[in-house]
């Protein structure tokens, strides 16, 4: 398994690199990315030669799943992508099927990969193999997708040599949908006060008269409400709903062959990136020695007991 | 032209809404029923092909919901594809007055493999594919994306109400790639759904550390009932119900069905039940 690590500035690639990167991906702000934290567009040619003298690879996210376009806005993206295919981007991340559409096909394609965003959720193989069919080179899983809901999808993608990639989970895990929220869109609701920290999916609130029932449906399961409505306040002053992504998680993917390990948060501070890098490079480590010294369930067992008392990296 | 008008039933069945004495009423107010699980596979079930014979018997057309899908989900909604097929063949179905929305790419795959004879539509959770409607406008963000679903047979796409009668970039369409008169809309009312998880937020259990939840379980909590939210940076209240969190916009949106067609909306779906 390799590692991938977001950058936002020249200035972090060395030190990434040493703290275990083995390929990179960033956004630039004339190109739709989802999120944020880019690098500046003019730096982008510089960030290509200083990755390749690392001997490493280069994405861009193009993967905003929102990508308003004029045609003739529409003709530049594509001209820039193209140029920077030819000046040596080893990938494209895409999410939205129209701006992957640009690229796919005998006459339209890149001399560089295209790469499917988690922001585009695969959850089954038969997505895996709806988006196949554009020519991605690696599929991003959502991190809301088990490893045992994942087993088709991995199978599909073996057989036809498709990457796949998983998120750590400690540095990435929003329990909603991603490319299709919009709790981070102050659009339709009415702010009474900046939102402290986080969105409207982390209420900054003790549990405790929040939550209250709209309509019962069925008055024979009256007697759950207590506990739904415990469980929902919990889960909103909480963190979410369950998240499918855990040590576990990782593990199962990490034996299944899963190749690409990412950490994607492009807004963290420099020493911020490289810290998180070097944690992503211990936990893989430790699976990779575990693995090769132990039969399987015993490695699971220890990789999830050591990684249940991971501090949390001082974050 | 007028404007349809349809019922979404939500988590309830036909014969919840009968029970809850609602049903005749439905069938004279509505000529669409929309029926099935738009958010969450665990509630599919191939019974819904029976609702959908039923209510065609009684001159309704239908529009069966489907969900995002895992590999567990697919399997069902492959049932249900198979149901509708044979009661296609056996002539207890009419084809042309059914629809099947998709909210997951592996449906249009599913539908594509099994050679669905139904008019596939794109639903709420693809789309930000398409539109963007998460300010006070609604515009298509390029002609191309409108192409791309078509080629999947999709002209008609769903979306919700965000409360006050939309800005449209449709009749700059020529800008952007787009002939406005190459799609639909069918809006959903009151409700607008701000956003989903697989991880049921009513249903699903907390998973052990020790071990990875395998997918996504639940005894159907959704069904018990719908939950609202005081938010505290918010004003409005946050409304759940099972997996989705959803906004109510209460007030009429629009003064006159023109309105409606000047937005491209030619159905109206009323959600009653969230």
């Amino acid at each position: 398994m390799k590692i991938v690590s977001c950058f936002s500035d020249l200035s972090e690639l060395e030190p990434l690199a040493e703290a275990g990167a083995d390929e990179f991906y960033t956004a630039v702000g004339d190109l739709p990315a989802f999120s944020i934290g880019v690098l500046p567009a003019a730096d982008l040619p510089k960030a290509v030669k200083k990755v390749r003298a690392l001997g490493k690879r280069i994405s861009l996210a193009v993967n905003a799943i929102h990508a308003p376009a004029t045609d003739r806005h529409l003709g530049a993206v594509e001209k820039r992508i193209r140029r920077l295919a030819a000046l040596g981007v080893d990938a494209f991340i895409f999410s939205n099927p129209y701006l992957l559409g640009l690229f796919s096909g005998r006459e339209k394609r890149l001399g560089a990969e295209l790469h499917l965003s988690s922001v585009q959720p695969v959850f089954n193989s038969l997505s895996a193999a709806f988006f196949s069919r554009f020519g991605i080179a690696r599929i991003i899983l959502p991190n809301q997708l088990s490893p045992h809901e994942a087993r088709k999808i991995l199978l599909f993608c073996r057989a036809r040599n498709i990457e796949t990639e998983i998120f750590d989970y400690r540095f990435f895990g929003c329990a909603y949908v991603n490319g299709r929220c919009q709790l981070h869109r102050p659009g339709h609701y009415t702010l009474k006060s900046a939102i402290v920290e986080g969105s409207l999916c982390r209420i900054n609130a003790k549990p405790g008269g929040l939550v209250k029932l709209r309509s019962l449906d069925l008055p024979g399961r009256a007697g759950e409400l207590p506990a739904l409505i415990k469980r929902l306040e919990n889960r909103f002053t909480g963190g979410g709903s369950p998240r499918l992504s855990d040590a576990a998680a990782f593990f199962d993917f990490f034996a299944s062959g899963v190749q690409y390990l990412k950490y994607g948060t492009r807004h963290d501070l420099p020493e911020v990136k490289v810290k998180k890098v070097r944690e992503l490079r211990a936990m893989l480590g430790l699976a990779e020695r575990l693995s090769s010294s132990n039969p399987r369930a015993e490695a699971r067992r220890v990789f999830i007991r050591e990684l249940s008392g991971w501090n949390g990296g001082g974050f | 032209m007028a404007v349809e008008k349809g019922i979404r039933l939500g988590t309830m069945t036909l014969t919840d809404l009968k029970k809850s004495g609602g049903l005749e009423a439905a069938l004279r107010g509505f000529a669409w029923f929309y029926l099935g699980p738009e958010f969450c596979e665990n509630l599919l079930d191939a019974s819904v092909c029976d609702e959908a014979a039923w209510l065609q018997g009684r001159g309704k057309k239908v529009c069966l919901l489907t969900p995002m899908l895992s590999e567990k989900g697919a399997g069902r909604l492959d049932s249900v594809f198979k149901k509708l097929l044979r009661l296609a063949k056996s002539g207890a179905l009419d084809p042309a007055g059914l629809e099947i929305t998709v909210n997951d790419f592996g449906a249009f795959e599913l539908a594509r493999r099994n050679r669905l004879p139904f008019r596939l539509n794109a639903g709420r959770l693809l789309r930000e594919n398409v539109f963007d409607d998460t300010g006070k406008a609604v515009t298509v963000h390029n002609g191309l994306a409108l192409k791309f679903f078509r080629g999947l047979g999709v002209s008609r796409y769903e979306l919700s109400t965000i409360g006050t009668p939309p800005d449209v970039n449709f009749a700059r369409g020529g800008l952007f790639g787009f002939d406005r008169r190459t799609f639909r809309l069918t809006l959903y009312y009151p409700y607008l759904n701000l956003t989903s998880t697989r991880t049921c937020l009513v249903g699903m259990r907390d998973a052990p550390p020790e071990g990875a939840a395998r997918g996504v379980s639940c005894a159907r909590e959704c069904r018990v009932g719908s939950f609202e939210l005081a938010h505290p940076a918010i004003k409005e209240k946050l409304l759940v119900r099972g997996n989705t969190v959803f906004l109510e916009f209460p007030e009429k949106f629009y003064a006159a069905e023109k309105d409606l067609l000047r937005m491209n909306v030619d159905r109206l779906v009323y959600a009653p039940f969230l």
